[in-house]
């Protein structure tokens, strides 16, 4: 096979991880050979399905001896396989970095043969590229569950970020799909990397993990319980949410016709991003009462008109909490508002001439004392009212990882 | 009155010298390649190199850097009519140097805008240039930037690609960011003849657009989402698309 239908082939294959992420890489700089990396990424283009392009994303081989429902790699699958050789995977990073087409490499695999040949092949790939070419741009590697200890750390040890996905969001639906994992086996190599590092004194590296949505039975309650519980258990960087798109025909799973539930999972990243840059609870957000994400609403919304007891608040006085959580105001407005509010007493026409949207924010706030619209305290009088804005496409791609301006929707 | 500079920024910060040196505002204060209506009365402002340091120095040590830089973005913006706003801003700092923290103020909001405008396409041109490999082994690049952003793109590239050597061309503006493995210079380029790309040049390009066109997911098409990102004007100089 040539590189040419080698790349075509295990590029289809990696297409489905959604993580494409450069950001916030902690190694050291080092300008001793090509490339750097930035604390905040760069997307140096966008497919046809709008996402951001920042790495060269793609698996090792599709070759897999596991049989999970979801994949399209799955063992069972009769379609033509390949497998690159790690130079040959090193040169394309290389020669695509220095035209500026992309901030480096990710790099994904089935498993072939055996759990250790598979994670001793990545490593060989990034020894190449990190000792070799003296390559210093991003790479991200996923690790192998139920690979060697030492490779997964030798590996972890040439990555500004690795990761290891679990996949479905409960351990029943795992055994029920896939068979071959379990959520600890998936998260041990994580933990083992993560624990090297703390013991060594070494940079913590940037972890991750990716969830199906839509594919088996679990609520966003659960969902975003469970990133909770990454999130500050086991101090993962960034959980991404995938909206399933089936790939095979199976009786556990949706029909093959099945649109991917794109709302639900531009809901979930909302949801996750008041987890962590917000300062909301799960429970306020979800709970047993509302199990899952309102579509209509953004979640701040959501969580705004169950509780309306707690506006309205005053914007020249609420402190930067409290600002953060007016619907309609990002990162951007309150830190605008901080920053104007200190020089005078802040009025609607200051807002607006700060190209604060008030759209939604109006029925929420007082501006010094006055209330730019009249406040109406009824769920069912607000949930009209704002129903009947005209909304814009919800832009179901999540863009920009971790880059602060990415909270605030800015480039 | 209607002023008119060279369109350089040395000639841009000589009209604002003038400004105090004649006691007098223009109506309009103007690059020369804009046109004039027939009746407007023009005054040619001379560039004088020295006065507009002296200025520049005095926004940085009297204002901050802070400032100085915010300037001098704003006067990158040159697809936008910044002038009157700028020298108005300039003047309004030596006035009060309070006022301009105030970003609710009209000028203040604007030039923070003009800002943003340059540095938010720096960012896309950084992310968006391609560059080729020539015989020798010189990565180049064409580009066309909407805003004359080649000037602060030297920083990003020179971090990366530390031990190559390296050029940018706009040529939009004829000007070539060069660098060759340890100095970094801007030029102006009167004329210049296509340079021959290395013999694997096409093979990445090729091997690149398949990657490009196989990364999407079909069942996810959003063309909307994706020009909203790449806006069609970039696209020219992308090997992709």
């Amino acid at each position: 096979m040539t590189i040419d239908e080698k790349l075509t082939l295990l590029t289809e294959s990696a297409k489905y991880d959604v993580s494409c992420s450069s950001s916030g890489s902690t190694r050291e700089e080092n300008y001793t050979g090509l490339g750097a990396t930035g604390k905040s990424g760069v997307c140096h283009a966008y497919s046809a399905d709008g996402r951001c392009i920042s790495l060269l994303k793609i698996l090792f081989t599709n070759y897999c001896i596991y049989d999970c429902s979801y994949c399209i790699n799955r063992s069972s699958n009769d379609l033509p396989r390949a497998a690159f050789t790690p130079r040959e995977i090193a040169d394309l990073t290389i020669n695509f970095y220095k035209r500026n087409y992309i901030e480096g490499l990710f790099l994904s695999s089935g498993i072939i043969s055996n759990e250790d040949h598979t994670m001793g092949l990545l490593l060989k790939t990034l020894q190449i590229l990190r000792h070799e070419y003296r390559f210093n741009g991003y790479i991200h590697v996923k690790l192998i569950p139920g690979a060697s200890q030492e490779l997964i750390i030798a590996t972890s040890l040439l990555a500004d970020r690795v990761s290891s996905n679990i996949e479905l969001p409960s351990s029943k639906s795992l055994q029920l799909l896939a068979p071959d994992k379990t959520k600890e086996k998936v998260f041990l190599p994580l933990m083992q990397a993560k624990n090297y590092a703390l013991e060594n004194g070494k940079r913590p590296i940037g972890m991750s993990t990716q969830m199906i949505i839509g594919a088996t039975p679990e609520s966003d309650w659960e969902i975003m319980r469970l990133s909770d519980s990454l999130y500050s258990k086991a101090m993962l960087k960034r959980v991404y949410y995938s909206a399933y798109i089936p790939v095979n025909n199976d009786k556990n799973l949706p029909a093959l016709t099945t649109p991917p539930p794109l709302l639900r999972e531009h809901r979930l990243y909302q949801a996750d991003w008041l987890l962590r840059f917000y300062d909301f609870n799960v429970d306020e957000i979800l709970n047993e009462e509302h199990p899952y994400l309102d579509e209509r609403f953004d979640p701040k919304l959501a969580w705004a008109l169950r509780n309306l007891h707690y506006f309205p608040i005053e914007v020249n006085r609420a402190d930067k909490e409290t600002l953060l959580r007016i619907p309609g105001f990002g990162a951007r407005s309150v830190q605008k508002i901080l920053h104007a509010r200190r020089q005078k007493q802040l009025s609607t026409s200051d807002l607006i001439a700060m190209k604060i949207s008030l759209k939604t924010a109006r029925y929420f706030i007082t501006v010094g004392g006055k209330q730019p619209e009249k406040m109406l305290m009824t769920y069912e009088a607000l949930e009209s009212k704002l129903l009947a804005l005209p909304k814009p496409l919800p832009n179901a791609q999540p863009t920009l990882f971790d880059h602060f301006a990415s909270i605030s929707g800015e480039l | 009155m209607i002023w008119r500079y060279d369109s350089s920024f040395e000639g841009f910060l000589s009209a604002v010298v003038r400004s105090y040196t004649d006691k007098s505002l223009p109506d309009f204060l103007t690059r020369t390649e804009v046109e004039m209506g027939l009746f407007d009365e023009i005054l040619d402002i001379p560039t004088n190199t020295a006065d507009a340091y002296k200025l520049l120095n005095a926004i940085e040590n009297q204002l901050g850097t802070k400032i100085k830089h915010k300037v001098f973005h704003t006067f990158l913006c040159d697809d936008q009519p910044f002038e009157n706003d700028l020298l108005r801003y300039i003047r309004l700092g030596f006035k009060d140097p309070s006022l301009l923290e105030r970003i609710s103020h009209p000028l203040v909001y604007s030039i923070e805008e003009y800002q943003k405008r340059t540095l938010r396409t720096v960012h896309k041109m950084n992310a968006f240039s391609r560059f080729e490999t020539l015989e020798e082994g010189t990565l180049y690049a064409q580009i066309a930037p909407p805003r004359n952003v080649l000037p602060l793109m030297g920083g990003h590239f020179k971090k990366r690609f530390q031990h190559e050597r390296f050029i940018i061309h706009d040529l939009k503006r004829s000007t070539a960011l060069v660098y060759d493995k340890k100095t970094l210079e801007l030029h102006t380029i009167h004329d210049y003849e296509e340079p021959v790309r290395s013999e694997d040049e096409a093979t990445y390009q090729h091997l690149w657009k398949r990657f490009f066109d196989h990364v999407a997911i079909t069942q996810r098409l959003n063309p909307k989402l994706q020009r909203s990102h790449v806006p069609l004007l970039y696209r020219e100089w992308m090997c992709e698309f």
